[in-house]
């Protein structure tokens, strides 16, 4: 048996922690607020959903995945007092109008024959910009200091990949000649932009240089 | 997408078929003619030759309410900005409505395969929309007592009705199922009762409003009193689990008087009705 009086270190040698990290207090929160944001505007966008929704198994998914994100709210809710945020509302906004753009367009289909626009938005648009956001943040933010966040995005971050593959699954299934896939594409393009316009869903710098300006939309994004 | 959804345009596929309320109750699909005859205490019970029958036409009744109450549950998400007025809802209460979801997506899930086991299949049997109109009160408040602690304290009494007729049947599957749905139904009620509390404090009169609310639907659903305390009836109020989910004994007291109340009207319109057929036939009946 190992003696228990000799010194050990801190670290055993496979833990690799390290204590920089790109993001200081100051900046997670910002960053956290605009998750807590978005992921408000997408559980209940799905909520609202399910009513509109006339395919059974979608509808049935639309309100399993509008807990996951209501509960991803809440754990950034949460995580901002723990930032010195101690009004978590004020912190809680969108980056930018142009975001605001973003979840107006995200949200405006509402017929019941519009399943494949609502899910592409969420799927094929909103979710993989989440991923990239919070894979960005994982990979970036202090291993030692900020490991709260770190456990948060890796709950979080299992929850966008399982419910991005439901959903990706649920739109192929649904896309049945041409006209569905220019449908499907024509949609994506359009709330693409706009995401891209925002910056991504905590702006400009939301995947790296904090300072890099958000692009221009050229023109008026046809519908 | 609009905020408020009317029933009219709740999405459904071509299986299924929407009457109103009234109609479902006396559809002789839903309920023999014989049995309507019979009056309302006919209590389901292993030993009863139309027994399977039923259960099915129960368990179907059940998917439709778990799926309406998945949709009223996201509307609230949606309906509402976030905030403590009136016409507002906070963010937590939105944060259970979610969880409302996830669980009421799961009754459904569980409701079809309980079902395809029982011998029924979706569309059998007519839809009512009474629970999803319940889910559109303009008045989060209302929507809670109306939903939650009406339709989903009647969803304890009929989990617990179906998780006794499934133990004297001998089915552990479908005991099995109705005991955990049971105790999500549970934890909606409580959801209901904590959050009326809540956004009412200060606030007698809408309390007094919501709770009067939570009278008509409970009234309503106690449908010729088929809901009660008696050995016979074929719902049996389950006052332990609600007494879990927030409810005072008073409370419960009510909504059992509210059922005796119904069996009694439905008795005096069926002796109307009988007078009037010897009426208009001069016989006896």
């Amino acid at each position: 048996m190992a003696d228990p009086k000799k010194p050990r270190a801190a670290f055993a040698p496979w833990d690799r922690r390290e204590l920089p990290g790109v993001f200081d207090v100051e900046e997670s929160a910002r960053r956290v607020g605009t998750y807590k944001w978005i992921e408000m505007r997408l559980f209940e966008a799905l909520g609202g959903w399910v009513a509109t929704v006339p395919e059974l198994d979608v509808k049935l998914r639309l309100g399993t995945h509008c807990y996951h994100h209501a509960w991803h709210a809440e754990l950034w809710h949460k995580r901002l007092p723990e930032l010195r945020e101690m009004n978590p509302d004020r912190l809680t906004g969108p980056p930018n109008e142009n975001m605001v753009a973003f979840v107006a367009a995200l949200t405006e289909p509402e017929a019941p024959e519009l399943t494949i626009e609502k899910l592409v938005g969420v799927y094929r648009v909103l979710i993989p910009h989440k991923i990239a956001a919070y894979t960005y943040h994982l990979n970036n933010t202090s291993t030692i200091t900020d490991a709260p966040t770190i456990r948060s995005l890796k709950f979080v971050l299992q929850d966008e990949f399982d419910d991005w593959r439901d959903g990706e699954m649920m739109i192929q299934s649904l896309l049945e000649n041409a006209e569905d896939v220019e449908r499907a594409a024509a949609h994506q393009a359009r709330l693409e932009q706009l995401l891209v316009a925002a910056g991504g869903i905590a702006g400009p710098g939301t995947i790296g240089d904090p300072w890099a300006k958000p692009l221009e939309p050229e023109a008026e994004v046809p519908a | 997408m609009k905020h408020a959804l009317p029933v009219e345009e709740l999405a459904r596929d071509e299986r299924f078929v929407r009457v109103e309320l009234f109609t479902r109750a006396i559809d002789p699909r839903t309920v023999p003619d014989d049995r309507q005859r019979a009056g309302p205490r006919i209590k389901i019970t292993p030993d009863r030759p139309d027994a399977p029958d039923a259960a099915r036409v129960l368990m179907h009744g059940i998917f439709m309410g778990e799926l309406q109450a998945l949709e009223g549950a996201g509307r609230t998400c949606w309906d509402f900005e976030t905030g403590s007025g009136p016409q507002e809802a906070p963010f937590e209460l939105k944060l259970n409505m979610a969880r409302q979801c996830w669980d009421e997506a799961r009754h459904c899930e569980i409701s079809v395969k309980l079902g395809e086991w029982m011998g029924t299949e979706i569309g059998e049997f007519a839809e009512a929309t009474f629970l999803y109109e319940a889910a559109c009160n303009p008045d989060p408040v209302l929507r809670l007592t109306g939903v939650n602690r009406a339709l989903e304290g009647l969803a304890i009494d009929v989990f617990n009705t179906m998780r006794e007729f499934a133990r004297a049947a001998g089915d552990p599957v479908l005991e099995f199922c109705e005991d955990w749905m049971l105790a999500d139904e549970v934890t909606h009620v409580k959801m209901g009762s904590d959050w009326l509390r809540k956004l009412t404090e200060d606030d007698p009169e809408r309390r007094q409003r919501a709770l009067e609310f939570q009278r008509v639907v409970d009234k309503l659903f106690s449908l010729g009193g088929f809901r009660g305390e008696d050995d016979d009836s074929p719902i049996r109020l389950a006052r332990r689990f609600r007494e879990l989910a927030g409810f005072a004994d008073e409370e419960i007291d009510e909504i059992a008087g509210l059922s005796r109340e119904a069996r009694d009207e439905f008795l005096q319109h069926r002796a109307a009705l009988a007078e009037d057929a010897r009426e208009r036939t001069g016989t006896d009946g």
